[in-house]
């Protein structure tokens, strides 16, 4: 049977130019200099390179690195919100990204209506959506703010409505990035018990976390990145281990 | 799961009444801004234009008020249409859903704000003393082509605009022009003859033209308007398709 989540030597490049040029005066400016031998030029930068593993049934993957090592931008591809330059990501199920704060709520919008938005979009039906808010709102312990509009809620109680969505979806993957940390300790280990029910029912779970213990406690892998490549990849035990090893030099110069 | 015809409409659904309910939140009148801005403004251009520069327009409120409808579809269509992307910022970057579904849902609610305005239209039409006929079961015809122009042209300006934030500017210097280049405020015979071909080459001139003959002078559209409706759609149609597929893959990184 072909994996679940196969990721294929994947390449991603940002172009950042050396003088920005967000309007049109500036881009004819530009490229009028070219003739004058001043370059239009850019640098690029490699967000991501060589990346490949595969994810199978039912197992989860913690991603690890230092800041800017581009596993949000993993997860941004997996969630086919950018495409990778190069390579391919393959998902057989459905995909619910937890993506930053917020799955990209509407803040004039209330609890309930931002619900049924992101709800219809992950895929649940809007007749099925109407019938699962009441439920949505009591796992995010949000009921009593149903019709508060989303700038008034404080932002952890947005990343439990996001969570509680993206669960009631029911989707095969679930992408979540950082976002966990948001939340109190009692959401966080209510979704976690949540999440290793979804992986007894062949469920797969990718996040992005800083917390060792938990990718270790957690996944059964555990990917770790360092400037855009793959450093190690293995059990998250090995690879949390190689990680803290790889950090203590930084404490002890300190 | 997430595709097949159902899912687009579910989600077109509700992205559209999102919009629409983002458009009158915050406002005591809500909707009714709707109707008491293009009576206002009727109000203040016939004082104008009847009473200061005494245009001769036989009927000038009923003839007023239905180009001033469809102006306004057009204007704010694609005004509110060329910012829909960068409105709905994190639809875009945190999940992944067809792009242009934000569009076209965008534009879908302000379809159904003018659909409103007209068909509040109707009633006001009579009591200014106009005789409505069978023709004007065709309205629904000027509404949905005007909507597949305003849909062409947000799917260009929106994915551009991303980009190139000049063509917010930009379309509002057009608008502003494009305010004296329909026969609004005054009657396509003040253009002169030798310029009148090329002026109604407009696609929107031809739906406010077509609008004004099914409801109010009781004839059947001209060939030649239809002709240009359905050229103008079908240009810019296709030129936004073009514009957006090529900007699409780019749009996350952009934002």
């Amino acid at each position: 049977m072909a994996p679940f989540i196969s990721v294929e030597d994947v390449w991603k490049l940002f172009r950042i130019p050396h003088q920005k040029r967000p309007t049109i005066i500036e881009h004819i400016a530009g490229a009028l200099s070219v003739l004058e031998g001043e370059r239009y030029s850019y640098e690029e930068f490699c967000a991501l390179r060589k990346i490949g593993f595969e994810i199978e049934r039912g197992e989860s993957l913690g991603i690890i690195g230092p800041n800017g090592s581009g596993k949000s931008t993993l997860l941004k591809l997996m969630a086919k919100t950018m495409k990778p330059d190069r390579g391919a990501i393959m998902t057989n199920g459905s995909v619910a990204p937890i993506l930053e704060l917020g799955i990209g709520f509407h803040l004039d919008l209330t609890a309930k209506e931002n619900a049924l938005v992101y709800g219809v979009i992950l895929g649940l039906r809007r007749s099925e959506m109407k019938k699962r808010t009441a439920s949505i709102l009591d796992f995010a312990g949000l009921t009593r703010f149903q019709d508060a509009r989303l700038k008034n809620l404080s932002s952890g109680m947005q990343v439990r409505l996001a969570f509680a969505i993206a669960i009631e979806t029911e989707a095969d993957i679930f992408l979540v990035d950082e976002a966990l940390a948001v939340g109190d300790m009692e959401f966080q280990q209510k979704c976690l018990a949540k999440f290793r029910e979804f992986k007894k029912e062949g469920k797969s779970i990718v996040f992005v976390s800083h917390n060792m213990n938990l990718v270790k406690d957690f996944c059964e892998k555990a990917l770790y990145l360092q400037n855009g490549e793959m450093k190690v990849i293995g059990t998250s035990e090995e690879v949390t281990k190689k990680y803290v090893e790889d950090i203590q030099p930084l404490y002890k110069a300190g | 799961m997430r595709n097949g015809f159902r899912y687009y409409l579910d989600v077109i659904t509700v992205l559209a009444q999102k919009d629409f309910k983002i458009r009158y939140r915050n406002s005591v009148l809500g909707f009714f801004w709707s109707l008491l801005n293009p009576l206002a403004y009727m109000v203040i251009l016939t004082m104008v234009f009847s009473v200061l520069l005494r245009v001769n327009i036989p009927n000038y409120a009923p003839w007023f008020l239905i180009g001033v409808l469809v102006w306004r579809f057009f204007s704010t269509g694609t005004r509110q249409g060329l910012v829909s992307i960068l409105a709905n910022t994190s639809l875009v970057t945190k999940v992944y859903l067809p792009r242009y579904l934000i569009v076209l849902s965008n534009n879908l609610a302000n379809f159904l704000g003018s659909g409103l305005e007209f068909l509040a239209l109707l009633p006001l039409l009579v009591v200014l003393g106009v005789r409505l006929t069978w023709y004007a079961l065709l309205l629904p015809a000027v509404l949905i082509s005007e909507y597949l122009l305003i849909y062409g042209l947000s799917l260009s300006l929106s994915s551009l605009n991303v980009k190139y934030r000049d063509f917010d500017q930009l379309w509002d210097i057009a608008l502003q022009l494009g305010f004296f280049l329909v026969p609004l405020v005054y009657d396509v015979s003040l253009i002169p003859v030798r310029y009148r071909t090329l002026y109604l080459l407009n696609p929107v001139t031809a739906l406010m033209v077509f609008a004004r003959d099914i409801l109010l002078l009781d004839q059947p559209p001209t060939t030649f308007d239809v002709a240009v409706i359905i050229s103008g759609v079908a240009l810019f149609f296709t030129i936004g398709f073009l514009v957006f597929r090529r900007r699409e893959g780019r749009l996350a990184e952009e934002l």
